[in-house]
């Protein structure tokens, strides 16, 4: 078990996404991707909030929404750590809406590039069975 | 805590032929950290100023924690700082006489922090015996704000306070502003135009224009609620800067 520093984190200002979400979508990929394991100890806000020049707001902002979703605990007097197992007890149509901002982006892109909808769902089925 | 640390109430200032200020009403409250963003020539200034009770209203009304701003006693004042937009340093003194002469006015003043400000942002033994019209225009802008943080504001009114600052003297200014300020729940208004900064300071955002607050919220909330679909087969992610130039227009 490991305990992360702060410079696990980067957040680009000036972007269309807030702060906060930023934060949030790099814990979610760091912990999809196996870099950060059940158990490992979170930085303190405090820490984040000094590191990257935030307001510890932001990051408690990010924390939080972590934890409602069920991938950080916060532990009694030893501040937030991964949890044991993530996601549990929430509906399909609760962690489906998790993925809309990243959908919503693709969706964009897709449109920019003039792609139907039946190729873009096609090549995202196959972007689905690929990772299975 | 719901008395607001700031209220006001439909104030207009106008210069001559021109209204700078039109009927505003206001609300900051305690623990807010606000960015006031709007043109140039927008009147930004001209509100602060006035909030602070150093410029006359033509109509309306400002309180700070519930006293009228051209009655504010002793106790409320030493509970502001403000750092103009231009330095105004009693010029002729050295930092040090300077420091000396406006502790001497306040109830409450930490000299640590101010020592430890002027070590950690380059004041010299050399430059803090020099006067201060000899200070560079940076430099002057770094002792306003310690000048500022001096008496541990529960209230700071900063006017375009990184607007002389290098990138790195920027990032010094809003480390202090999050460590030292921010950390003890003080309530922070400041207006510029670096809205990298803004973002990672503030948690809320007042637009100005045509001598109003068009629009206040907070910062993540407004980006969030900016995308939108704008047309078939157009989706706007605005940044805040795309937010900026779509409401001050």
């Amino acid at each position: 078990m490991t305990t992360h520093s702060a410079q696990l984190f980067s957040i680009s200002t000036g972007s269309s996404e807030p702060i906060y979400r930023q934060l949030v979508e790099q814990v979610r990929r760091l912990v999809a991707a196996g870099q950060m394991s059940p158990g490992d100890g979170m930085p303190s806000v405090r820490d984040v909030a000094q590191a990257l020049t935030l307001n510890p707001m932001t990051v408690s902002k990010a924390y939080s929404l972590l934890e409602m979703e069920g991938l950080l605990t916060r532990k009694r007097g030893m501040g937030m750590s991964v949890a044991e197992r993530p996601t549990t007890g929430h509906s399909a149509a609760e962690r489906a809406e998790l993925l809309r901002p990243t959908l919503e982006r693709a969706a964009l892109e897709a449109r920019q590039l003039e792609l139907d909808p039946d190729t873009v769902l096609s090549l995202f089925t196959q972007i689905l069975k690929e990772q299975a | 805590m719901n008395v607001p640390v700031i209220q006001v109430a439909s104030i207009s200032k106008r210069f001559g032929a021109a209204a700078v200020l039109n009927g505003l009403d206001w609300q900051v409250t305690p623990g807010q950290v606000i960015g006031l963003l709007g043109r140039n020539g927008a009147g930004k200034s001209t509100l602060l100023e006035c909030l602070l009770g150093l410029r006359e209203v033509d109509a309306g009304a400002v309180t700070i924690y519930g006293e009228d701003v051209n009655a504010l006693s002793d106790a409320t004042r030493a509970r502001i700082g403000y750092v103009p937009q231009k330095s105004d340093l009693f010029e002729w003194l050295t930092p040090r006489q300077m420091l000396d002469y406006v502790r001497a006015l306040y109830p409450r003043w930490n000299d640590a922090k101010v020592d430890g400000l002027l070590a950690r942002w380059g004041f010299s033994q050399a430059m803090q015996a020099r006067p201060i019209s000899k200070l560079s225009g940076g430099e002057q802008q770094r002792l306003s704000i310690i000048r500022a943080l001096g008496p541990d504001p529960e209230l700071l009114i900063l006017d375009e306070p990184v607007s002389a600052l290098d990138p790195v003297g920027r990032r010094e200014f809003l480390r202090e502003l999050i460590d030292g300020v921010v950390e003890r729940g003080t309530t922070v208004v400041f207006s510029t135009h670096i809205l990298s900064d803004l973002e990672r300071v503030a948690l809320d955002v007042a637009f100005l224009k045509d001598g109003r607050i068009t629009l206040q919220g907070q910062i993540d909330e407004l980006l969030e609620g900016a995308r939108r679909v704008a047309g078939p087969g157009v989706m706007k992610t605005p940044s805040l800067e795309d937010l900026f130039i779509e409401v001050t227009q």
